[in-house]
């Protein structure tokens, strides 16, 4: 009889342990990291001036036929400033094709913020002299307007799109040695075999 | 004291500077509380627990923005969401749906409470169980303890008359 009963002086302890395992599972778990809602996607259209000439535009046409990976990053940022020179090494010693997406954070007409570019310009080159240049160009999203379309959320963030244009895979956050690894080459290796 | 008041002043003053970032001019009413009901609904995706109308990040700013411009397209709330979940994920939108991923936030609860009411029943069902038992415990006691009592009223006397006694001794 007394064995069959449930004893409920155990509740409180069960309840206790299924607590400590969440927490405990939030206590190693990343917030940021999360699925993108654009992967398996085609790339967003766009058209959007290159950073360093005005009369050249680029579409999402130009990034089609190969493999890219497409960073989102700013001067202003200071994780981009790590992340650099291993996108740097990615792109010479791997070659990675990488496309910069400039990510201006001034600039909102609708409260009075302009940016300015030829400031923007100088301060791009001097740091890619200082850290090593990646991006075989530069796209300036002034209005962010790209960036909202594909679910940016600040800097630096880093897509792989293939040579059809499908987002593969979304990262936010800096690309490193063991991102790069576990996240991003074996769906660069996989699309480019 | 006049500090203080200089301090408090101040204060009131940078809030005041801080309500008016945002001067943003409404078609209607309508627009205006459809506007407000969806920057409290929307979730910044760069901070951790803010809703748009509260974050100053740079992405919720521009979420801002895109929403009064999506309500000026003669959107309506429904597609606004759709298209910052189209973007930004079912994260971005504070009002999760049922799925097999969030059935449990929606069923715990009420498993919680049917718990509630099973243990609640089971107890007071044992309860009774106790009393009965209990009474009869009571009954069988009351003839003992008057069987205890004859002897305490037996054991009292002799201790009452070995008293007696060494009184006496104390006395001779």
């Amino acid at each position: 009889m007394t064995t069959k009963k449930f004893n409920f002086r155990l509740v409180p302890l069960i309840l206790f342990v299924l607590l400590l395992a969440v927490l405990l599972k939030g206590l190693f778990s990343d917030p940021r990291e999360r699925d993108s809602a654009l992967i398996g996607k085609a790339f967003p259209q766009f058209q959007l001036p290159d950073l360093y000439d005005d009369s050249k535009q680029h579409t999402e046409k130009t990034l089609l036929n190969e493999a890219v990976l497409i960073n989102v990053w700013g001067t202003w940022c200071i994780t981009c400033k790590y992340e650099l020179p291993y996108l740097a090494k990615l792109a010479n010693e791997y070659d990675v094709k990488i496309v910069g997406l400039y990510y201006d954070q001034n600039y909102a007409p609708e409260f009075g913020q302009f940016a300015d570019i030829p400031a923007i310009r100088v301060e791009v080159k001097d740091m890619l002299a200082r850290l090593g240049n990646p991006y075989q160009y530069n796209i300036l999203d002034l209005d962010r307007s790209l960036s909202l379309n594909l679910g940016v959320t600040g800097a630096p963030e880093t897509f792989l799109v293939d040579a059809n244009g499908i987002i593969r895979m979304h990262h936010m956050g800096d690309v490193n040695e063991r991102i790069w690894r576990e996240k991003l080459a074996p769906i660069w290796n996989e699309i480019n075999q | 004291m006049k500090k203080l008041t200089v301090l408090f002043s101040l204060m009131f003053f940078v809030c005041v500077a801080n309500a008016t970032e945002d001067q943003i001019t409404f078609k209607s009413e309508q627009q205006k509380s459809t506007y407000l009901e969806l920057t409290a609904e929307l979730r910044c995706p760069k901070c951790q627990n803010q809703n748009i109308a509260d974050s100053n990040a740079v992405v919720a700013k521009d979420m801002r923005v895109k929403v009064k411009a999506l309500l000026d397209e003669g959107q309506d709330k429904e597609q606004v969401i759709q298209y910052m979940i189209n973007r930004y994920g079912q994260f971005a939108h504070y009002q999760p749906p049922l799925n097999v991923a969030t059935s449990l936030l929606w069923l715990m609860p009420i498993g919680f409470i049917l718990f509630a009411v099973v243990l609640q029943v089971k107890r007071s069902k044992s309860k009774n169980d106790v009393n009965v038992s209990e009474t009869g415990a009571v009954q069988l006691d009351s003839g003992q303890l008057d069987r205890e009592l004859e002897l305490l009223l037996e054991s009292n006397t002799l201790d009452g008359s070995s008293v007696d006694n060494s009184s006496k001794d104390n006395k001779q």
